[in-house]
């Protein structure tokens, strides 16, 4: 392994954290409260540790897969790890590991939460947590490419291993150029959602934290009852519309700005993906119609965002929805391992990795009719390749075990069984909140210190797809 | 510059590593999932699956957005047809690559017919390069620049007592020529005045031609000036049929030994003044009875990279003076100088040296890509207002990969110092690592220019690619 080229991405990376610490400072200079000394803290040591790892010499500039997978989980953690010194220094969060826990949550693009009261919190700390969720959204390493020049040749391989998905493409032969149309197309998303927020009465910082929280997919907000706490339609129905946007598969957005309509139209991963949040919407609308709200439209706009908030994996309310009848609630639960699309910002096990799935049951049953028949697993008119119908199987079992073990394991503190595996699969699948113990109302914070950093584990494992920290963890990959 | 290269084997996996570290936007279209991963594990290229021949395919693409179209398939049937249908849909240039000697006297046809720009012919080639060397009568393999007013040879420092051990700055060397790089250990390294010479370095000078042969003279390497009378050719595939047609075009014995009865039948009718024997190229028996001792030359250019380099060792073993391989795949490169076979040729880097040189146009007079493409040597003519010109060579920020061995000023040749300049006009002969292949375009073509300049060239960069 080349270890010195891992070390200079590191640091580059960490000096760009300084950066993007930055804005969070100047808010809290704006409003005078006593966090701006642990920002200001927090660039300073990044700084130096930055710049102490950009200066380390190195042999060659080549990344290949092993560094490129080194550089990704590593920087996820340094990056968590740092990312949290704010928190702890402000005094906000007290504790290191809860600290960590917030951060990696935020990044993870998560959302799940270990602060009780939310509201009390100084505004710059407020903003920098729910920021981590725009950077860790699109990926922080990925961002970092677009803006660096110096990493070249291995920046693919980094992509790959953090961009969502079993099949991830680039748009343009550069790699630095997809990660700046990529950027370009969140960045526009995020404008546009300031804008209609703000046009809708939040004030311009709630509008910016939403945003974040919603393109991101992670779900931190300002208010202890999340999106319910403004009362609006209008913001609801926006936030729901903007978080199913961000589901979306952002390279179809590169195709819809060079109109290539058809594209669109017939990719079957989207079509999946908006037929669920239809199904799902209309199924908890007509179960729960005449027995909680006052109106059909207010059923209708509950489910909505409930449905986009967990299958996107975002995790904001705009309701108790654990008063909802079991059906609906049992919808809830399964969205949660559905997820977004590959290639967007939500996490989960991914729409098309469903899709190939039950592809392959499909072409499991003609296979029994028809055992001599040749069957190609086919998405969008293009062949899947074994190896990545291999790859999501494998996947999609490593998936489940992760969820089996995890359940176990936090039962052992004693929650109940639905409370311990929702707590795992929102989670490993990047959403926030789940049910009972972990419900709308409730928060991460009763946990005991092991289960917050195995469950902050499992939130890396969800954001990066599983494989990629996975293999940093056998021992094999560290052999000479 | 936007680029499609079709087919990933070895001759597209090579220029599309050349061409995207060179800054053009590389698409690379393959049938083949295997020959795709390889090239999107290791390079910074977009790799699409797909057959090129497809209409379809080719719309869309936009090829029309696209300013060269390379085919480098397995089948120069489907070069042809894919660079032709390219250049109709609009590519502005096409190349393909055709190796067939069928075809070979028909070149010039069927470029013209089907509207084809350049067409590489990699075996071809190869025996031209291989001709060359045996034909020539210097000391050493001599590179030539500048209209032959410039040569560049490398030797083994082994062979030259007094230079081992020693630093740069306190070797002898005359005036007008420059050691411009090392190769050691199978890595180019560009030197500077302390940098010690090992014995198992090899040194490429680059100088004047007569000083270069001078110098050859004064540090005593083995000159034999004779010209190659009797060869032998290992294996009658194509790289043989052109090798043995340019020979005997120039009065050389040539004997062939091939291993399948067929081919040896069709050389024997082309060449009616070869001797063509069947049989196996290894067997030492069959050597000794085709009197391998009295050859001048042996070179080996059967379809296997490891048989060729071993039966070459078995000819220097035999004594003859001149050994040549065929070495196709770039794995062997770095161990192919220590093994002491005289020249191994390989026809993937000599077709992209020729690729590569007809993409640079006018702008570059000659190149040649050193071992594999690890580093090349152009022959660029400074332009007025690049940045390179009329300033001191000290004061331009050469980067360290990067050697200015020599300038043909108002035809006289100056090897620079820090303080040389370089006019407008004057022919410039550029040692560059392939890490600094791009720097050569901010040197040598940018027009002077700021900051804002060069933020502007880099949005430019985006915009450009993403219109495709």
């Amino acid at each position: 392994m080349n270890y010195g080229i891992v070390i200079k991405v590191l640091g580059s990376l960490l000096l760009f954290e300084a950066i993007a610490l930055v804005p969070s400072l100047g808010i809290s200079l704006y409003t005078g409260e006593h966090d701006s000394q642990a920002f200001t803290y927090t660039i300073l040591i990044l700084i130096t540790v930055g710049f102490a790892m950009v200066k380390i010499p190195n042999k060659s500039r080549r990344i290949k897969s092993k560094e490129a997978l080194t550089i990704v989980t590593l920087g996820w953690i340094l990056v968590s790890f740092f990312g949290s010194l704010p928190f702890v220094f402000s005094g906000s969060i007290p504790s290191f590991v809860d600290a960590f826990f917030e951060t990696i949550s935020g990044l993870t693009t998560t959302g799940a939460t270990i602060i009780d009261d939310i509201e009390v919190l100084p505004k710059g700390i407020l903003f920098w947590r729910s920021f981590t969720h725009w950077l860790g959204g699109m990926g922080i390493l990925v961002l970092t490419l677009a803006i660096l020049p110096a990493i070249g040749v291995g920046g693919f391989q980094i992509f790959k291993a953090e961009s969502p998905g079993p099949i991830s493409d680039k748009l343009v032969p550069r790699m630095k150029d997809t990660a700046k149309i990529l950027y370009t197309a969140y960045l526009g998303i995020t404008i546009l959602q300031i804008i209609l927020l703000y046009i809708g009465g939040l004030s311009f910082y709630e509008s910016l934290i939403h945003t974040f929280g919603t393109v991101g997919t992670g779900g931190f907000s300002t208010r202890n009852s999340s999106i319910g706490a403004f009362d609006s339609s209008y913001i609801v129905l926006v936030i729901a519309f903007f978080m199913i946007v961000s589901g979306v598969n952002f390279s179809l957005y590169y195709d819809l700005y060079k109109r290539r309509w058809r594209g669109i139209i017939r990719n079957s991963e989207l079509k999946l993906y908006l037929s669920i949040i239809a199904a799902c919407v209309l199924l908890i609308t007509i179960n729960l119609n005449g027995k909680l709200y006052d109106s059909l439209f207010d059923t209708f706009k509950h489910a909505l965002f409930q449905v986009a908030s967990f299958i996107t994996t975002t995790g904001y309310a705009t309701t108790n929805y654990e008063e909802w009848t079991s059906f609906s609630r049992a919808i809830l639960f399964f969205l949660m391992f559905v997820g977004g699309s590959a290639g967007s910002t939500g996490g989960g096990v991914k729409v098309i990795r469903l899709l190939i799935l039950f592809k392959l049951v499909k072409r499991e049953i003609a296979k029994i009719l028809h055992p001599r028949a040749m069957i190609p697993v086919q998405i969008n008119g293009k062949v899947i390749s074994s190896d990545v119908v291999a790859s999501v199987t494998s996947f999609f079992f490593l998936y489940l075990i992760l969820f089996a073990v995890g359940t176990l394991l936090i039962s052992l503190e004693g929650i109940g069984f639905l409370s311990a595996s929702s707590s795992v699969a929102a989670t490993l699948g990047n959403i926030g909140p789940g049910f009972e113990f972990v419900g709308p109302t409730q928060t991460y914070s009763q946990f005991t210190v092991p289960s917050k950093l195995f469950l902050s584990l499992l939130m890396l494992f969800g954001r990066l797809e599983l494989f990629t920290v996975f293999i940093l963890l056998t021992p094999s990959f560290w052999e000479k | 510059m936007h680029i499609i290269i079709v087919g990933a084997g070895k001759l597209g996996y090579k220029l599309a590593e050349t061409l995207s570290q060179e800054n053009s936007n590389v698409v690379i279209i393959d049938i083949d999932n295997k020959a795709l991963e390889r090239v999107n594990n290791n390079l910074d290229v977009l790799t699409v699956k797909a057959n090129g021949v497809e209409l379809k395919v080719l719309k869309q693409l936009n090829i029309k957005n696209f300013d060269l179209m390379i085919a480098v398939t397995s089948s120069d049937e489907t070069n042809i047809l894919v660079s032709s249908m390219a250049k109709k849909l609009g590519c502005h240039r096409v190349m393909a690559r055709v190796r067939n000697p069928e075809y070979g006297n028909q070149l010039d046809y069927i470029k013209r017919q089907m509207d084809i720009d350049y067409i590489a012919n990699p075996e071809l080639e190869t025996a031209k390069e291989i001709a060359k060397y045996l034909l020539q009568t210097h000391a050493v393999h001599m590179e030539d620049f500048a209209k032959g007013k410039v040569g560049m040879v490398d030797f083994r420092v082994k062979n030259i007592q007094d230079m081992v051990g020693k630093k740069l700055r306190e070797l002898d060397i005359p005036q007008c020529v420059l050691i411009a790089a090392i190769l050691r250990n199978g890595e180019i390294i560009i030197p500077h005045g302390d940098t010690e010479l090992l014995s198992t370095d090899i040194i490429y000078v680059i100088g004047q031609k007569e000083s270069i042969n001078s110098f050859s003279k004064e540090i005593g390497t083995p000159i034999n000036k004779k010209a190659v009378k009797k060869a032998l050719i290992l294996g009658g595939g194509k790289a043989g049929y052109y090798l043995a047609n340019k020979l005997i075009q120039n009065h050389v014995a040539v004997k062939i030994i091939e291993r399948d009865r067929e081919r040896c039948k069709y050389l024997a009718e082309q060449f009616p003044n070869a001797l063509v024997i069947h049989g196996d190229g290894t067997d030492s028996n069959l050597l000794s009875e085709e009197n391998v001792f009295e050859m001048d030359a042996l070179i080996s250019l059967t379809g296997y990279d490891e048989e060729n380099l071993l039966l070459a060792l078995l000819g220097k073993q035999y004594g003859i003076n001149k050994v040549i391989a065929k070495v196709s795949r770039p794995n062997y490169i770095p161990i192919i100088e220590k093994l002491g076979i005289d020249v191994a040729m390989n026809p993937v880097t000599i077709t992209a040296s020729g690729i590569l040189r007809f993409i640079q146009g006018g702008r570059v007079a000659s190149l040649s890509l050193l071992l594999g493409g690890q580093a090349e040597v152009l022959e660029i003519i400074a332009k007025e207002n690049s940045k390179v010109v009329e300033n001191k060579l000290s004061s331009l920020g050469l980067p360290k990969g990067m050697i200015i061995g020599a300038v043909v000023h108002k035809g006289n040749v100056i090897i620079p110092d820090g303080n040389a300049v370089i006019y407008p006009g004057d022919r410039v002969i550029v040692f560059c690592l392939q890490s600094e292949v791009a720097s050569i375009e901010k040197l040598f073509y940018r027009q002077k220019g700021g900051l804002i300049n060069e933020l502007w060239d880099s949005y430019k960069g985006t915009r450009k690619s993403t219109s495709i």
